[in-house]
């Protein structure tokens, strides 16, 4: 059991809306039932007459603050030059609404009914103007337009690689294979639904938030951007946090508003969202349409590859958005050595929520993009998909492998993990299964993916962790990352134990504590890093800790510290064999080091191979057997890393089977807001998970380990849906894009059988 | 939730008398719909009359080829009910297929009648087995009970309170789960009755409605081949962004003859 379980089980976790302040009141949040339209007029009278009501705040007042200018990341230089088109967002919207569900007004009252009941008063007149959701038909000319800081609907547009090189090496490819994908967009929708009490201090005119985070620093500096109210005037508190997945990295609109509502009552403001607002307005995951394309020559071996991306980001920039073309570019050649490769990335703006950083943002899409293309590439070819792969890996002596586009991958085991993999998997034994399968009118699919993604690295200038020594002999680890069901204090507190040889119960984690959140760099959990990050540190602030007593130890001894060895929580003399214990080091007051350090991408990789069973008659697919194996360096705690595991390839399933943010494309209209019709996955999706570890200890940190929280997603998007495509490939299904649904499923064996006959 | 009116009623007749005497008061009858219907302020009653414990409305007997449940029966104490199990072993085996165990514990059979969400499984037993709905005023027969979405022959005030189903020969129950909401993209109840064969289908259409086509076709043979040429108006079925009305058709069939299969004891 991890050291924060026996809380959660049990209920006694604190999350975000569980936290209240004296005299505080409550907000709600006036949102928009339009996907695009001016606003004319809002009449807000009566709501402010409603019993109860403080205060209303709508777009004038946001402008008026200057919160409007959101921080954005896509700081990339933009083909011939260009620069990102950022549009400003003001917190509340001013002058027109972008997508349904964006806030417009917020009422403040004392109960958080009666600020619901007043905003049913407010009155708002609409002019509508046409959307556009889908982000090819934005980009196209004569598209409705959002901004006027962004023609076209176009943000950036950027390219990674070589065009010339790849065109050239299509020219002389003895084969083809072009396959468009889209990675569909899905509300990430973690289990403690969003919230934030903001209290403003006029002394000295702070703000204090209690907010579900992944992280102070990093949620800081965007809130910061965005409101201009400098970082060292905002502290922020969270205990426990239901899920992330990338969700909670953005400084959202709304705490910018809270922000404006606590100063302006001076009572701290509170405001906690529904289901349904998170599904609408937590930022959304995925969106992107990648057309690919992979040149092979005569004997399967890859010559180029080229892939074409529009990535829909919604109606304005998220501050999470690099990953879309960061990540998928560092990564692009998957395992394989791919001698050319370009991409191409058009970054759209749509009358949709805006799209951010979601369990691996954009490692999965790529992952999915280039593992669909291998896999059809073997099918058109007539060679097993594993032997494909096999025949293009980077090869162990490769590495590190500096990559086309530019990373340098540091070291992976591939043939080693496909090899494990398709032992794991019985991939000879399919045949018969198949034919079982056939025997009870199923038909039956295999799909394999070997994937690899950078993790680790991250923007701050550095990782830092605080070690505080006390007289007891137990030690406090201060970091500024932040677990969201990770389980840090178990892994770090394990880390910091091991490396000082005392038992684990002797060392406690506090994440982002107050009193150490502006001192602390570093960065927050996200990217799969904290383990690369905050744990390798932790190990490094542990042998400082180790050297720094010594010295103190050998005073107390009265010997040199070289004549001092330490073991097990005390330094001993080696003349005297006379002994001090750490705790008596603390004596006096507590004894502290800070450890630190700046770790570049680990590169986590897997092979995983799923089967599934459709039913013809009703389309419907089920997962028959699942198998992983993952190099993700030294493992630290197994238990641990099995559950990101199992976490990842679940949520990569739901995506594939089920889960899709679905816009009415003439409306604008959110078709999804609801479980009724968001389909999540459920626990019977995925019954067993076989998996194993393939370890290769990583050089980029003292510990070895590389990133793992994404590595199922990005493993089980594309086995899953090479599983599908396999199966339905004897039909004459060319090809389907996620959610396979049972519908969808369904109506393409019907569409084939009538093709055939 | 608009502020209303929390009223927990000691009898039938004092609900009865509270719907009476408040034009826009609402049964709440375990509430799996009303609650969130209420939450997201889609409904406004000014009371809701809580039924659930009314011992009146409670009760699961077998007499006389005759199997009678109270309206406020949770779904659980049907699916698991040793009466129900050995009268109709059907009609526990949907009940325990509606929504999850959170459901299944406060929903009520009453309450899904009184909905008639156009989705849901009991009406689907219901208008398959030709049971009578009783209310505190009368009888009702399935066959008028069900008036399409949402829409049932309950006047203003009339209360649920139990359902008897005369126990058929056979009867089977296949359903395919809206792989969103859980509940029935399309569900078939067959049921074998003396007065002939019973084919009731929900999800796929408006509301639940009979197969009549199928009815005749299995009077005539049980095989499943029986249903090859049972005609089916798909334009009549719903369509959304889940399915087609093409895809609900298919599964009507499809989940036909599955419950044919059952009924005659193949799996």
């Amino acid at each position: 059991m991890r050291v924060e379980d026996p809380r959660l089980v049990t209920g006694a976790g604190r999350f975000a809306a569980d936290w209240n302040l004296p005299g505080q009141l409550h907000a709600h949040f006036v949102r928009s039932d339009r996907a695009h339209a001016e606003i004319v007029s809002l009449e807000t009278g009566a709501a402010r007459k409603h019993p109860g009501v403080r205060a209303i705040f709508t777009g004038a007042d946001a402008v008026r603050a200057g919160y409007t200018k959101p921080m954005h990341t896509l700081a990339f230089p933009g083909k011939g030059g260009m620069q990102t088109r950022a549009p400003e967002r003001p917190a509340l919207a001013h002058g027109k609404v972008r997508f349904v569900g964006e806030a417009l007004a917020m009422v403040v009252a004392d109960t958080a009914a009666a600020a619901q009941d007043a905003a049913e008063l407010i009155e708002v007149q609409y002019r509508e103007l046409a959307p556009v959701i889908a982000p090819e038909q934005a980009l196209a000319s004569g598209a409705p337009q959002l901004h006027e800081s962004v023609p076209g609907n176009l943000s950036l547009e950027a390219e990674a690689g070589d065009a010339a090189a790849v065109e050239a090496a299509f020219a002389r490819a003895a084969h083809v294979t072009r396959l468009k994908v889209e990675v569909t967009r899905v509300a990430p929708n973690p289990m403690e639904p969003r919230a934030c009490l903001v209290a403003h201090e006029p002394q000295d005119d702070s703000y204090t938030f209690h907010v579900c985070m992944q992280g102070v620093t990093t949620l800081r500096r965007q809130m910061s951007v965005y409101t201009g109210v400098a970082e060292d005037r905002m502290r922020f508190v969270a205990h426990d946090v239901g899920g992330g997945f990338g969700q909670r990295t953005p400084a959202y609109p709304e705490y910018c508003a809270l922000m404006l509502a606590a100063k302006d009552t001076g009572r701290p403001v509170k405001w906690v969202s529904t289901r349904s607002e998170g599904i609408a307005c937590d930022t959304h995951g995925r969106a992107n349409i990648i057309d690919g394309a992979l040149a092979l020559d005569r004997d399967g071996r890859f010559l180029g590859m080229r892939l074409d991306w529009v990535n829909d980001m919604g109606s304005y920039l998220s501050p999470a958005s690099q990953g879309h073309v960061r990540n998928t570019s560092t990564c692009m050649t998957g395992v394989y050595r791919i001698p050319a490769l370009y991409a191409s990335y058009r970054v759209a703006l749509t009358n949709t929520n805006p799209v951010s950083a979601y369990r691996g943002a954009g490692r999965p899409d790529v992952a999915y993009a280039i593992e669909r293309l291998v896999s059809r590439a073997a099918a058109e070819l007539g060679i097993d998909t594993a032997e494909l792969r096999r025949r293009n890996f980077i090869p162990p002596e490769a590495f590190p492998y500096k990559t086309p586009t530019g990373s340098t991958y540091e070291y992976a085991d591939l043939p080693g993990v496909l090899e494990k993999a398709l032992k794991l998997a019985d991939w000879r034994g399919y045949p018969k299964r198949r034919a079982r399968s056939e025997k009870t009118g199923k038909l039956r699919g295999i799909g394999i993916a070997t994937v690899i993604e950078n993790t680790g690295a991250g923007q701050a200038a550095k990782d830092e962790v605080e070690l505080e020594l006390d007289a007891r002999g137990h030690v406090t680890v201060h970091t500024v990352s932040k677990s969201q069901g990770h389980g840090h204090e178990t892994t770090l507190a394990m880390i910091v134990a091991d490396a000082l040889g005392i038992p684990r119960e002797r060392v406690a984690v506090r994440q982002c504590g107050e009193d150490r959140q502006h001192r602390l760099q570093g960065n927050h959990t996200g990217g799969s890093r904290s383990t690369v990050g905050a744990g390798s540190v932790c190990h490094i602030a542990a042998r400082k800790l180790i050297e720094h007593c010594r010295g103190l130890a050998a005073l107390e001894l009265g010997v040199e510290p070289s004549q001092v060895d330490y073991a097990k929580g005390a330094f001993r003399s080696r003349e005297s064999k006379r002994a001090v214990k750490l705790g008596e080091l603390a004596g006096t007051g507590p004894v502290s080091v800070v450890g630190e350090g700046k770790f570049g991408s680990t590169f986590p990789n897997g092979c995983h191979i799923a089967e599934v069973e459709i039913d013809p008659g009703t389309g419907a697919a089920q997962i028959a057997s699942y198998c992983a194996v993952d190099d993700i360096g030294t493992v630290i705690n197994h238990a641990i890393v099995e559950g990101q595991l199992h976490g990842g390839v679940v949520m990569g399933a739901g995506q594939i089977f089920g889960e899709h943010v679905v816009y009415d494309l003439e409306s604008g209209q959110l078709m999804t807001g609801s479980f009724m019709d968001y389909c999540m996955p459920r626990a019977g999706m995925v019954r067993a998970i076989r998996g194993a570890e393939h370890p290769t200890p990583s050089k980029v940190s003292p510990l070895g380990v590389k990133g793992v929280g994404e590595s199922g997603c990005t493993g089980s998007l594309p086995a899953l849906a090479n599983a599908v495509a396999d199966a339905l490939r004897p039909l004459g299904v060319a090809h389907l894009d996620m959610p396979l649904t049972p519908a969808k499923i369904w109506h393409a064996v019907r569409d084939a059988r009538k093709g055939g006959n | 939730m608009y502020a209303l009116n929390y009223v927990k009623a000691r009898s039938l007749e004092e609900a009865a008398r509270m719907l009476a005497s408040h034009p826009e008061a609402k049964v709440l009858a375990g509430g799996m719909t009303l609650v969130p219907t209420l939450k997201q302020r889609l409904a406004r009653p000014s009371h809701l009359v809580d039924i659930l414990q009314l011992a009146e409305l409670r009760g699961i007997a077998a007499k006389g080829g005759r199997l009678s449940i109270g309206a406020a029966s949770r779904h659980d104490d049907v699916a698991t009910s040793v009466v129900v199990k050995k009268a109709i072993p059907a009609l526990a085996e949907l009940a325990g297929l509606i929504g999850d165990p959170q459901v299944r514990n406060m929903g009520t059979i009453g309450g899904s009648l009184a909905n008639n969400d156009p989705a849901a499984d009991y009406p689907a037993a219901v208008l398959g087995l030709g049971a009578t709905v009783f209310t505190n005023r009368r009888e009702i027969a399935a066959d008028e009970f069900f008036q399409g979405l949402f829409a049932t022959a309950l006047e203003e005030g009339e209360i649920i309170t139990r359902v008897v189903f005369a126990v058929p020969k056979r009867a089977a129950y296949a359903k395919f789960h809206h792989p969103a909401s859980g509940y029935a993209m399309a569900g078939v109840f067959i049921a074998l009755t003396r007065d002939g064969v019973r084919v009731a289908v929900t999800g796929a259409g408006p509301g639940v409605f009979r197969w009549k086509a199928a009815e005749s076709a299995l009077s005539k043979s049980l095989e499943p081949s029986a249903l090859e040429g049972a005609a089916l108006d798909a334009s009549e079925l719903n369509q959304d962004i889940h399915a087609s009305r093409d895809y609900r058709a298919n599964l009507v069939r499809v989940m036909a003859k599955r419950a044919l299969a059952k009924l005659s004891g193949k799996k």
